[in-house]
């Protein structure tokens, strides 16, 4: 299977997606070099420098523990990083799967798609809260309840789209080559489905961080010692008056990079679905 | 007994809970290494009957309403599934109208290629992609070397029907059924994709279903013709002798609305009025409205198919031609 795409196109005339595409790579940078660029351990007290304003050596200054709130936020990218791509990853496949497994299957297609026509109904913040209180706070539950939410967006769309590949002539012609239901559909049909499953998977990565910052502001998404920029926010949140910096930099960092994302999958759709090429050129 | 048997054929369209018939009592034949020809308008059901012998009626409206489907002695319509896969693409093939979207647009077409063979035939991927090679060098690709990796959007239309023909051929098929396979191409890419069927046909010695709406193709291309009209065979007779003496007003009518190449004309013939629509009933010949030589009888009879000469059938109460 081989895709013609590059990245090259993509971004081409486009400041904005290119400088929001570096700023994503400053975070991923961060992610992986966390332990090297932290100046401080994220998780260290120091009752001496409690909530000290930024200056030297505490760039972003500390919280009401005394940690390095720089360092927090360092560590702090690979929460966005693992809640991105661990809420991609389960929306994708989740969602792929329902999706195709409804179109193909037309009788499967009434039950699956009503279920997630049920779960849809639930705005996605309210869906994702209500799944976390059924579930203890961690990493790995959070990750899966933000999969599950955009699950239901991705089952639709692959739904509209599968519906529409079926009925094509080469689909036809698989099945006139003695293709059986598992090759038209993972062979013949899915590998239509990547280039807008891509588009799907840069925004559920932006959603994703908005509900995990959410379910962490409200105390139900990471175990709150877990460094992220959420659970700045939240934890910081009473000091707001005293040490305004301890959410002005989580706050913003979680801003630019939604942003971001939100530019380079604007960028990756207009150059995949022609449909809006030049319209909004230049954004 | 024949390669390809059809009796009695009946498919229905299920609409609103009644049974609306779109194909009536269709019975064809096909001999080894013989090519039939199909002709007849849009929604004359000459392609509801190719999908109904390849099974791909499947999850549409359609029903097989009656009558049987015999292939090499198979009897099509009660295959499970699993056993109608083993035929597909191996023992028949087809291959369909629009090269445009009949090759998936994210495969090159080497790949395609080897994956249609790879379905029937357990080789390594390096002998199935020198099948491909062969293949493609079969069905007259300039530079199959270079060909054998490009996506369809960068062939031209001519090309990509070319390697659907190389496709359906990846396993030696039987029977090949050709769904209008030039109607979207130019006539003389036409020319080029029929002689190559027919080339290929000589070498293999396969049979092959041509479904088209161009008696010019047919009757180059074809032994023996059926003519159809609202989903029933109104003529059917081997083409020398169908040519020589057509006997059907509307097989008459086809042949005068092609415009001749040798000379100019002002006006076509054109066949009055339109096919009607699955729920208008037309009482006695389903023709008679648009027929030249239709008479008192034909607006209360349904004529039955009656022998013009042996092995050519028409139905119809006045037929033209010599013998009439």
């Amino acid at each position: 299977m081989s895709v013609p795409l590059s990245i090259a196109p993509v971004f081409r005339g486009r400041a904005l997606a290119t400088i929001g595409a570096c700023w994503l790579l400053v975070v991923g940078i961060a992610a992986v070099g966390a332990p090297l660029l932290a100046p401080f351990d994220p998780l260290e007290f120091d009752p001496f420098v409690r909530l000290s304003s930024p200056g030297w050596p505490h760039l972003f200054g500390t919280d009401h523990f005394g940690r390095d709130s720089l360092s927090r936020a360092i560590y702090g990218a690979r929460m966005v990083i693992l809640i991105g791509s661990g809420s991609v990853l389960i929306a994708l496949v989740a969602g792929g799967l329902i999706g195709m497994l409804s179109a193909y299957f037309v009788r499967l297609g009434h039950l699956l798609m009503r279920i997630v026509d049920v779960l849809m109904a639930f705005p996605a913040l309210l869906l994702a809260l209500v799944l976390m209180t059924l579930l203890e706070r961690s990493v790995l539950n959070t990750v899966i309840v933000i999969g599950i939410v955009y699950a239901t967006t991705t089952a639709r769309i692959v739904f509209g789209m599968t519906l529409k590949l079926k009925r094509d002539v080469f689909v036809d012609a698989a099945i006139c080559s003695g293709a059986g239901h598992a090759s038209v559909l993972f062979r013949h049909i899915l590998p239509n489905l990547v280039s807008p499953m891509l588009v799907q998977a840069s925004f559920i990565f932006a959603f994703a961080q908005l509900q995990a910052a959410a379910l962490d502001f409200l105390g139900l998404g990471l175990p709150p010692e877990v460094p992220s920029w959420g659970n700045m926010l939240s934890e910081e949140r009473i000091y707001v008056t005293r040490a305004p910096w301890l959410l002005i930099f989580p706050g913003a960092l979680i801003i630019l990079s939604v942003f971001s994302m939100n530019l380079v999958g604007d960028a990756l759709r207009d150059n995949i679905d022609p449909r809006f090429k030049d319209d909004i050129a230049g954004v | 007994m024949a390669l390809l048997d059809i009796r009695k054929l009946d498919l229905s369209i299920a609409r609103g809970g009644e049974l609306l018939p779109v194909v009536q009592g269709v019975s064809l034949s096909v001999e080894e290494n013989e090519t039939l020809g199909i002709v007849g308008e849009s929604g004359c059901g000459k392609s509801l009957t190719a999908l109904a012998i390849m099974g791909l009626l499947e999850g549409t409206a359609v029903r097989i309403a009656g009558g049987s489907v015999h292939f090499q002695g198979w009897d099509l319509l009660a295959l499970s599934p699993e056993e109608r896969r083993r035929i597909m693409g191996r023992q028949m093939a087809m291959i369909f109208q629009e090269p445009m979207t009949s090759l998936n647009p994210v495969y090159r077409v080497g790949d395609q290629i080897r994956e249609a063979i790879l379905q029937h035939r357990s080789m390594s991927r390096r002998q199935a992609h020198e099948r491909a090679l062969d293949l493609l060098e079969l069905v007259r690709i300039p530079d199959p070397a270079r060909r054998i990796d490009s996506f369809p959007h960068q062939m031209s239309g001519g090309q990509r029907q070319r390697v659907m023909i190389a496709m359906a051929l990846a396993c030696d098929p039987r029977l090949l059924i050709a769904d209008e396979p030039t109607t979207a191409l130019d006539v003389t890419v036409q020319k080029d994709v029929l002689e190559l069927i027919r080339g290929l046909q000589a070498r293999t010695g396969m049979s092959v279903v041509l479904i088209s709406h161009d008696l010019g193709v047919i009757s180059e291309t074809c032994d023996k013709v059926a003519v159809m009209y609202r989903g029933r065979i109104v003529e059917q007779a081997s083409t020398s002798a169908l040519f020589s003496n057509m006997s059907h007003p509307y097989t008459l009518g086809l042949l005068g609305s092609m415009p001749a190449l040798d000379h100019d004309v002002e006006w076509l013939d054109a066949i009055p009025g339109r096919v009607p629509t699955l729920d208008e009933t037309v009482l006695g010949c389903a023709f008679h409205p648009r027929c030249f030589a239709a008479k008192a009888t034909c607006r209360t009879e349904d004529p039955g198919a009656a022998a013009v000469s042996p092995a050519h059938f028409v139905r119809c109460h006045f037929p033209q031609g010599s013998s009439s």
